[in-house]
């Protein structure tokens, strides 16, 4: 928290500034997306670049009487380098960090790439739920100030209605509400493993120890009486948006480790549903890894799948598999949830297009086809490695088109069943009709209307 | 001595915090919903309905305290901790102290 970090000078770095009192960074002049405890951190090392700084220390400065692991502090060393290029912060084997940009001249101090507007770090996305309008009004302001995306609920009911509905790094919910008070919705999120994943800060002016309590019980991340001090929100929203983002970090890998099996949850048994395909992949990856270094390509994979695995999710979509530079995702909901997912997948490819660009690297492509049918699905596989299988003809299908999409250069190709599913709601054109698995003749394929 | 009828520190910090701008509008929001919080505590009161009474209560409070109306706030904070009162009586000063309230929060929001 500011309170614990030491005064320091505001600092002027070849391109960066650090205004300490504002508590921002600038690059170029422009003002960068930071974590608090990225400032904290970053404020820490400019004060003490005279010397090494042990973790330890840079941990009680950051966390402040709280026991962290050191991958939190590493986390957060890595947020930087990436701002400021990996040599401003340099790693003392056994000593600690040490920031070094002062002894640069300014000219060639700094060779980091500058993050475009569009590449900057999405906003955290957060809803307000408070039945009291006034209360709402000020706390979604309040957030927004603070460079969140906001939505809000004034019940219970359509609280746990978005929840499901849509992804949400962050619920600040009020106690006392209509139909289903925050209690209940605390206690169907814990009962709903889909829920259990967006934290909670209780925000109520309900007095005494007892519901404080019984929300930490319940599963709150956090409690803050109204009306709710503007500085210790900024702290705790802050904090419980990094431990969620760490835990989306875990989640990915693990889901990378064992496709299938996202949250945790046990897989479901075998079951023929209607669902929807969708088949995403990078395309020439074959080319660009023999010409650059192999840490670049799998640094390109991993950025991507984490991409690709964020707009799967924040659809509904589950993973079938991930195989590096492609992936096969289920959409039980609608096929609209699919063509969203993809909608998504396009926008977030680019974003990162955006963000390679600036620091001198290659435009990557891929291809998305998207199919609907009946599919057998379940877990297969061995305990140690399961997997979500997927099977029937959507699925070649999905893989068809996705080839088809490569082959007439266009980024995402619908079968009949999916297009009719969407018609209207999205702007496409039909491309020459082809033989795809499961139909004997040529049937039409769509593409969409821009690419 | 009297509680003044706005806490100033705390007005002053609110439009610091969230913009005087803002904070205008929601004193504008206020003015909306604290007529409809005094009905319902009056209609809650009549009807016997003690979970209801507390609740409308307990938003009058919460609204008082987040414009520093401290007196407001204060009366309010009796209502939802005393249980629902016998008769209508109770209610009476309420009327008055918000418009009063209403009436100095526009004066700040707006000079």
């Amino acid at each position: 928290m500011s309170a614990t970090t030491p005064p320091v000078d505001a600092g002027a770095f070849g391109r960066f500034e650090v205004l300490t009192a504002e508590r921002r960074l600038l690059v170029d002049g422009q003002p960068v997306a930071l974590g608090s405890r990225a400032f904290d951190l970053l404020a820490a090392l400019v004060a003490r670049r005279d010397r090494v700084v042990p973790k330890d220390e840079l941990i009680e400065v950051v966390w402040p009487g709280l026991v962290v692991e050191e991958n939190n502090l590493q986390v957060q060393i890595s947020a930087l380098r990436k701002i400021l290029g990996a040599q401003a912060i340099a790693t003392v084997p056994g000593r600690g960090y040490q920031f070094t940009l002062a002894a640069l001249p300014p000219t060639t101090a700094v060779v980091a790439p500058r993050l475009p507007a569009g590449a900057t770090p999405r906003p955290s996305r957060l809803l307000v739920a408070d039945d009291n309008k006034v209360n709402r009004l000020l706390l979604c302001r309040s957030l927004e100030l603070m460079g969140h995306e906001v939505a809000s609920a004034d019940n219970g009911r359509t609280t746990l209605d978005q929840l499901r509905s849509e992804r949400f790094d962050l619920l600040l919910l009020d106690l006392e509400m209509p139909e289903v008070d925050g209690f209940s919705v605390l206690e169907q999120r814990a009962a709903d493993p889909t829920l259990r994943d967006v934290p909670v800060i209780v925000t109520s002016s309900l007095e005494g120890a007892a519901p404080v309590a019984r929300c930490i019980e319940l599963g709150a991340d956090d409690y803050l009486h109204k009306p709710v001090n503007p500085v210790l929100l900024k702290a705790r929203v802050g904090s419980s948006l990094e431990r969620k983002h760490l835990r989306d970090r875990e989640r990915e890998l693990l889901a990378r480790l064992a496709p299938g099996l996202p949250n945790g949850t046990p897989p479901a048994a075998a079951r023929r549903v209607e669902a929807t395909l969708l088949l995403a992949r990078l395309r020439d990856i074959d080319t660009l890894a023999v010409s650059q270094p192999a840490q670049d390509t799998l640094e390109l994979l991993s950025h991507w799948s984490t991409l690709m695995l964020d707009a799967v999710e924040g659809h509904g979509g589950v993973i079938c598999q991930m195989t590096g530079d492609g992936l096969t995702a289920l959409f039980e909901a609608t096929p609209w949830a699919a063509v969203q997912s993809a909608l998504e997948m396009m926008e977030l490819l680019a974003m990162f297009n955006a963000e390679r660009a600036a620091s001198g690297k290659p435009a990557v492509a891929q291809g998305i086809g998207i199919a609907s049918g009946d599919v057998l699905t379940g877990p297969a596989g061995t305990p140690r490695r399961m997997a979500q299988a997927c099977v029937g003809a959507a699925v070649q299908r999905a893989a068809r088109l996705e080839a088809l999409a490569t082959e007439r250069a266009v980024s995402l190709l619908l079968d009949d069943t999916s297009h009719a599913a969407v018609a209207g709601r999205v702007a496409t054109r039909s491309l020459a009709p082809a033989v795809l698995p499961g139909s004997a003749a040529v049937v039409p394929v769509h593409a969409l209307k821009a690419g | 001595m009297m509680q003044p009828l706005i806490d100033p520190h705390s007005f002053d910090e609110l439009q610091a915090t969230a913009g005087a701008d803002f904070v205008a509008e929601l004193v504008d929001t206020f003015a909306e919903e604290a007529p409809r919080l005094l009905a319902e505590l009056r209609s809650a009161q009549a009807a016997g309905a003690a979970e209801r009474f507390r609740r409308a209560a307990h938003s009058l409070k919460s609204n008082g305290n987040t414009f520093g109306a401290t007196r407001l706030a204060t009366m309010a904070r009796t209502l939802e901790l005393g249980g629902l009162p016998a008769d209508a009586a109770a209610l009476h000063t309420l009327a008055p102290e918000i418009d009063a309230t209403l009436a100095a929060l526009r004066t700040l929001a707006r000079p």
